[in-house]
């Protein structure tokens, strides 16, 4: 369902896109034929450059790291910062030009004077304008492929085959890999927009001293005072948005969490529960609000009033000089002028940047964290790695604790009957047999000290757990080095036909997120496919079946002989229908010691 | 599984529905509306007052006094306008969150009560994103949106209203910027929201890619999938940066819009004032104070146009939000589906023979016109264990969900008991404590039915890897159930229900080799002393049945005990012997 609505809005975006491509917009940017000639800058290259990870290794601080990331590229974020300044300044020049256009354009009555000040205030803004954009372009730019590295490089240290052991929840890495990212490339920025409000500030007290020096003063002693207090304030509110914040995330999740036990709760009869539990959570997110919204009143009141009376103590300073006739009205425009747009970037300077900084050193220490996770591949193509001495079909040995063994010859069909922990530890130990889980030998050679690429074209191993990545069926089950002839075979093999045949879309069917479009028991069948696919001359099973009816599994167990036939298999199951089609079956039930 | 979805409300429903939400926050939105006006009249006194000033200056008539008289009115009327901005803020705010509040639990009050059937058929999902993403989308929208709508808002109408009264033309001078900010507008919103929905689609697209690769780590690793997972992420990470680059660049030219159109303001006034002053009907004070009203608006003109495009998803939302309220049908709280207890619906009671509690006559099913049960006869007796047994797709999981009054057949008809629980192998773990997901269905159990129910289903055990017993927070941020573990849980929680007839839809499958016998003890129990309908994908499990119903295509093919049909040696028998010995099967499909 939620892969045929976003589908549908992929196309529809996709003939809208086209029909924009159509009118001479390529960029599809809704641009008329006023501005369509103009260039489009700042496309990224089709293909993701090579991304130079950034180094990270035991010694680095989370401040190191995020002085890293704010240095990261040059290349855009001095231009950038440059830019920021050219609109701060413009930003600054605006009062200015105005107060000097009615001083000496409005007031005199010149008509070349008053043209001629319009034509600057024109270009002012031209420079303010493209100054802002340009910095800001760059400085997405700086972000997004600093953001693109740092996921390159989480993702190879949490994909990488001898990573394996990643101590963290699912959903935590994801929050690593997505928000973290996000939150230490933001220090990007701190190159950037903080550098040009500082240069706009000096450029506006520097304008002050010149238009009257007391006026200078005045804002150097007065504008630090304004910061402070409105940063005082913003403290407390910023504690309780968060706090805020939180409960409601926990009213959406309670919603969602309901919702997708749906089922469970229509099944035993609870609506009336979940409905006064959410309530209840409701009610409490609606207390957080009211009383964060409180804050942020408070906040509002006095950081406006603060920044309004002086910006109103200015004006009449100002007005004091005029009046005794030491400034010009143009200049006393002016000085109102610049006292209100001082104020902004002040305030960016000291809270937002600070934020920033936070926010990066916080989720740049859990990227660290997540980088050095335990990266124990001891080389394992080392002097004593036999890498080409392998056979072709070589035999598969499994040493348990005690004397047992489990032996598979070329070309056997072994089944393995044991309970849970025995059959998950097995599984582990064929999966990393370089971790230490157990001892696996492939052709007499520990298989620990092969090299792993040597290891994994050999023996291929299919968890119970049946994950399907998202995809067509036919890309789930191509897998590197897999003869593509044997998918059909394959799913005929693990009994996909009721559902995967070529009526119904075949191997392009969509199997979803996480395989959501398929039932349990087909996602088990679609895996099983995808391991029997991969042709490999090992192939190890655990309770490949458990989710399927008993008709079905007859089905299966007769097809799976058939076509790993000349090749060795190890089949962990329970099921007698399973078990009966083995070559060999190994009892490990009594053994209550496992591997070691 | 299908393409229905569920309803989106049209402008006249949502008006309704906020109308009815408001209902008793009327006079806070008042309050705030004239306080709001109030203090945007507040905000103007400045650039008058400075106005006035230049006037006097130019005219040499200003001293000192004058000065501080008027930066003394300029100070409390900053200040005044200040608090009562944050006040009309406060007070919107407050009947906001007020009214999002309510119509957030009449979402959830109103889905929970909705025939099982209908969300079924729309998919879970489409529920799911209304109660999730919806929501968060709104609640995140409002506190941009409101203050943008009520003190921005005001500000502009007020301050434009103060631009015309010091001088018409002055305003009038200011007409050359609307249409610059209407066709911006028009551009934005038909550019700008497929822009950040494309952005957060690819970025969506990330996260699913990661998490996959994250959850089937197991897998990459068993089929040496790690370097080409890496390329898929990394191919949609940088698919995000093009979206985002575009999305700034849009953003920018919005901005470079903007500024264009004050520029024009500007030049506007400037010229109006040029051309007023020259022929003396205005003065450099009214023309300061029209200059400095338009550097006024600058700010919430920006802020007003920057969340139109946030409104308009907002509205969407609030749309999909009001379309499941607004859904026709039983009334809130009342439910359907197998575990309604003592509600009146398809279901009756059967009256005169006590021992016959299901009774299924003639009952035909299709789903998209595709014919699933075909004329299914079947009853079952007052604690009458029944085993379904069949391959996929014979129409096993139909036939249970029409039992259970999730679906309503095309013809025939369906009894059985008021008090009827379904469980399936779709377990859910909720987020909360362990007593939090046991008592979901039965509120009023004591601690000490809870442990009689965990004892029954063996799941006391589990409590010992549980550190808090009973309070062990569960779900995605306590801890993770296996999901043999999780159908324990359920097992339990059914127990706790007390139930007159028990469903189970393959309710034992996910479970591992050694598992498999806890919960299969566990199903047992449960069981115990009730009606039962099993849908077996064991053969065990049908063997300890009392009865055993053989599904072929959407009919019954074989009924009968287990010895019966081992005698009878049809597709059941010749199953059974397969399964037993491994030899070849004739299976039936």
């Amino acid at each position: 369902m939620r892969w045929s609505i976003s589908t549908g809005s992929r196309m529809r975006h996709l003939r809208t896109s086209i029909r924009k491509q159509r009118r001479g917009d390529p960029a599809g940017l809704g641009r008329g034929w006023l501005t369509r000639w103009l260039p489009v800058f700042g496309r990224p290259p089709r293909q993701a450059p090579a991304a130079a990870p950034l180094a990270a290794g035991e010694a680095t601080t989370a401040r190191r790291f995020t002085l890293r990331v704010i240095v990261a590229a040059p290349q855009l974020t001095i231009p950038a910062a440059l830019l920021s300044t050219v609109h701060q300044v413009g930003e600054a020049l605006v009062p200015v030009v105005m107060g000097l256009a009615i001083d000496r354009g409005l007031a005199s009555g010149d008509m070349r004077q008053a043209g001629f000040w319009l034509l600057v205030l024109g270009l002012n803004f031209l420079m303010l304008s493209l100054g802002f954009r340009f910095a800001a372009l760059l400085s997405t730019r700086a972000v997004q492929l600093t953001q693109h590295r740092l996921r390159s490089m989480l993702s190879a240290a949490v994909l990488h085959t001898r990573h394996r052991a990643v101590r963290q929840a699912d959903g935590a890495v994801l929050s690593t890999t997505t928000s973290d990212v996000s939150g230490l490339s933001l220090a990007v920025t701190i190159g950037v927009f903080p550098v040009g409000g500082l240069v706009g500030i000096g450029f506006i007290a520097a304008t002050l001293f010149a238009i009257y020096w007391p006026l200078g003063v005045a804002v150097a002693i007065g504008a630090p005072f304004a910061v402070v207090a409105m940063g005082a304030l913003s403290s407390p509110f910023a504690r309780s948005r968060h706090r805020s914040q939180t409960l409601l995330a926990a009213a959406v999740g309670q919603a969602t969490d309901m919702v997708a036990g749906y089922r469970v709760i229509k099944g035993v009869g609870a609506e009336q529960e979940a409905t006064a539990r959410y309530r209840r959570s409701s009610r409490t997110a609606l207390a957080g609000a009211h009383s964060s919204i409180g804050a942020l009143g408070r906040y509002l009141a006095g950081s406006n009033a603060v920044s309004g009376a002086f910006v109103a103590i200015m004006a009449g300073l100002a007005g004091w000089f005029a009046v005794d006739g030491r400034i010009s009205v143009g200049e006393l425009i002016a000085v109102v002028g610049l006292a209100q747009v001082l104020l902004p970037p002040l305030n960016m300077l000291t809270s937002e940047t600070v934020t920033w900084w936070a926010t990066a050193v916080a989720s740049g220490g859990r990227i660290l964290d997540l980088l050095a996770e335990p990266n124990r591949s001891a080389p394992p193509s080392g002097p004593d790695a036999h890498d080409a001495t392998l056979s072709a079909l070589p035999p598969v040995e499994v040493q348990l604790d005690g004397d047992e063994q489990i032996r598979v010859e070329p070309g056997e069909l072994v089944g393995v009957h044991a309970d849970d922990r025995v059959a998950a530890r097995i599984v582990a130990a064929l999966l990393d047999p370089a971790a230490g889980e157990g001892r696996v030998f492939l052709d007499g050679v520990p298989a620990g000290r092969l090299d792993e690429d040597i290891y994994r074209s050999q023996v291929r191993v299919a968890p119970h757990e049946a994950v399907l990545f998202s995809g067509t069926i036919a890309e789930n089950l191509d897998i590197p080095g897999a003869p593509p002839g044997l998918r059909q075979a394959a799913l005929k093999a693990a009994a996909c036909d009721d559902f995967a045949t070529v009526a119904l879309g075949g191997g392009d069917r969509q199997v979803g997120q996480n395989g959501e479009q398929l039932s349990g028991g087909q996602r088990q069948r679609v895996a099983l496919a995808r391991a029997l696919a991969t042709d490999a001359p090992v192939l190890v099973l655990h309770d490949p079946t458990t989710a399927v009816d008993a008709v079905t599994e007859t089905a299966i167990a007769g097809g799976l002989r058939e076509i790993r036939n000349g090749r060795s298999t190890l089949l962990i199951a329970s099921s007698p229908a399973l078990l009966g089609r083995c070559d060999r079956v190994v009892d490990l039930r009594r053994a209550t010691a496992g591997v070691s | 599984m299908s393409t229905s979805i569920l309803p989106i409300a049209g402008a006249r429903e949502v008006w309704t529905e906020l109308r009815r939400a408001s209902h008793g926050h009327r006079l806070m939105i008042a309050a705030a509306i004239g306080l709001g006006l109030l203090s945007a009249g507040l905000g103007l006194l400045f650039p008058a007052l400075l106005g006035a000033l230049v006037d006097l200056i130019d005219d040499d008539a200003a001293d000192l006094g004058t000065v501080v008289t008027i930066t003394v009115a300029a100070v409390g009327a900053t200040i005044a306008g200040a608090i009562g901005t944050a006040v009309t803020i406060v007070l919107a705010a407050r009947a906001y969150q007020s009214i999002l509040a309510d119509l957030r639990e009449r979402l959830v009050a109103r889905a929970m009560g909705l025939p099982q059937g209908v969300v079924e058929r729309a998919g879970t999902g489409d529920l799911l994103a209304r109660a999730g993403d919806d929501v968060a989308q709104i609640a995140d929208a409002a506190p941009r949106v409101v203050p943008a709508l009520t003190s921005a808002g005001f500000t502009i109408v007020v301050t434009l209203g103060g631009m015309t009264a010091l001088d018409w033309r002055y305003g009038a001078a200011l007409a050359v910027t609307l249409p610059v900010y209407f066709l911006t507008l028009r551009w934005y919103l038909a550019t700008a929201p497929p822009v950040y929905q494309a952005e957060r689609s690819a970025m969506g697209v990330r996260a699913q890619h990661i998490l996959e690769s994250l959850r089937g780590r197991d897998t990459v690793l068993g089929f040496g999938l790690g370097e080409r997972r890496h390329h898929t992420v990394i191919g949609a990470s940088w698919a995000v940066v093009g979206h985002s680059l575009r999305a700034r660049t849009v953003q920018n030219m919005f901005f470079g819009r903007l500024n264009f159109a004050e520029y024009l303001g500007m030049a506007g006034i400037l010229t109006a004032g040029y051309l007023l002053i020259s022929a003396g009907h205005s003065t450099i004070g009214a023309a300061t104070t029209a200059m400095l009203f338009f550097l006024r608006l600058f700010g919430p003109i920006n802020q007003l146009l920057m969340v139109v495009d946030v409104l308009q998803s907002a509205l969407a939302s609030l749309g999909r939000i009001v379309g499941v309220i607004a859904m026709p049908g039983p009334g809130r709280g009342d439910v359907s589906g197998p575990g309604a207890a003592g509600r009146a619906g398809q279901a009756r009671q059967i009256s005169g023979v006590a021992d016959v509690v299901v009774r299924l006559r003639g009952v035909t099913f299709a789903y998209d016109g595709e014919h699933v049960l075909h004329g299914v006869d079947l009853s079952i007796g007052a604690g009458e264990r029944l085993a379904i047994v069949g391959a996929s797709g014979a129409g096993k999981t139909t036939l249970a969900r029409v039992l259970a009054g999730i679906y309503v057949p095309a013809t025939g008809s369906v009894q059985r008991p008021r008090n009827t629980a379904m469980i399936t192998q779709e377990s859910h773990v909720f987020a909360g404590t362990l007593r939090e997901n046991l008592t979901l269905a039965a509120p009023q159990s004591s601690d000490g039915d809870i442990w009689t129910a965990l004892e029954a289903t063996g799941a006391a055990g589990l409590l010992e890897l549980l550190p808090d017993g009973l309070d062990t927070a569960l779900g995605a941020a306590g801890v993770e159930l296996t999901s043999a573990q999780a159908q324990q849980l359920a097992l339990a929680r059914i127990m706790l229900v007390d139930p007159e007839m028990v469903i189970m839809d393959e309710a034992t499958a996910e479970a591992g080799s050694s598992d498999a016998g806890v919960l299969d003890r566990a199903a047992q129990r449960v069981l115990d002393g009730r009606t039962g309908l099993v849908i077996a994908h064991r053969l065990s499990q049908a063997a300890a049945c009392d009865r055993i119903v053989v599904m072929e295509q959407g009919r019954i093919a074989e009924t009968g005990t287990h010895a019966e049909l081992l005698a009878a040696d049809g597709v059941y028998g010749r199953l059974w012997r397969a399964s037993r010995s491994g030899s070849p099967a004739g299976t039936g499909t």
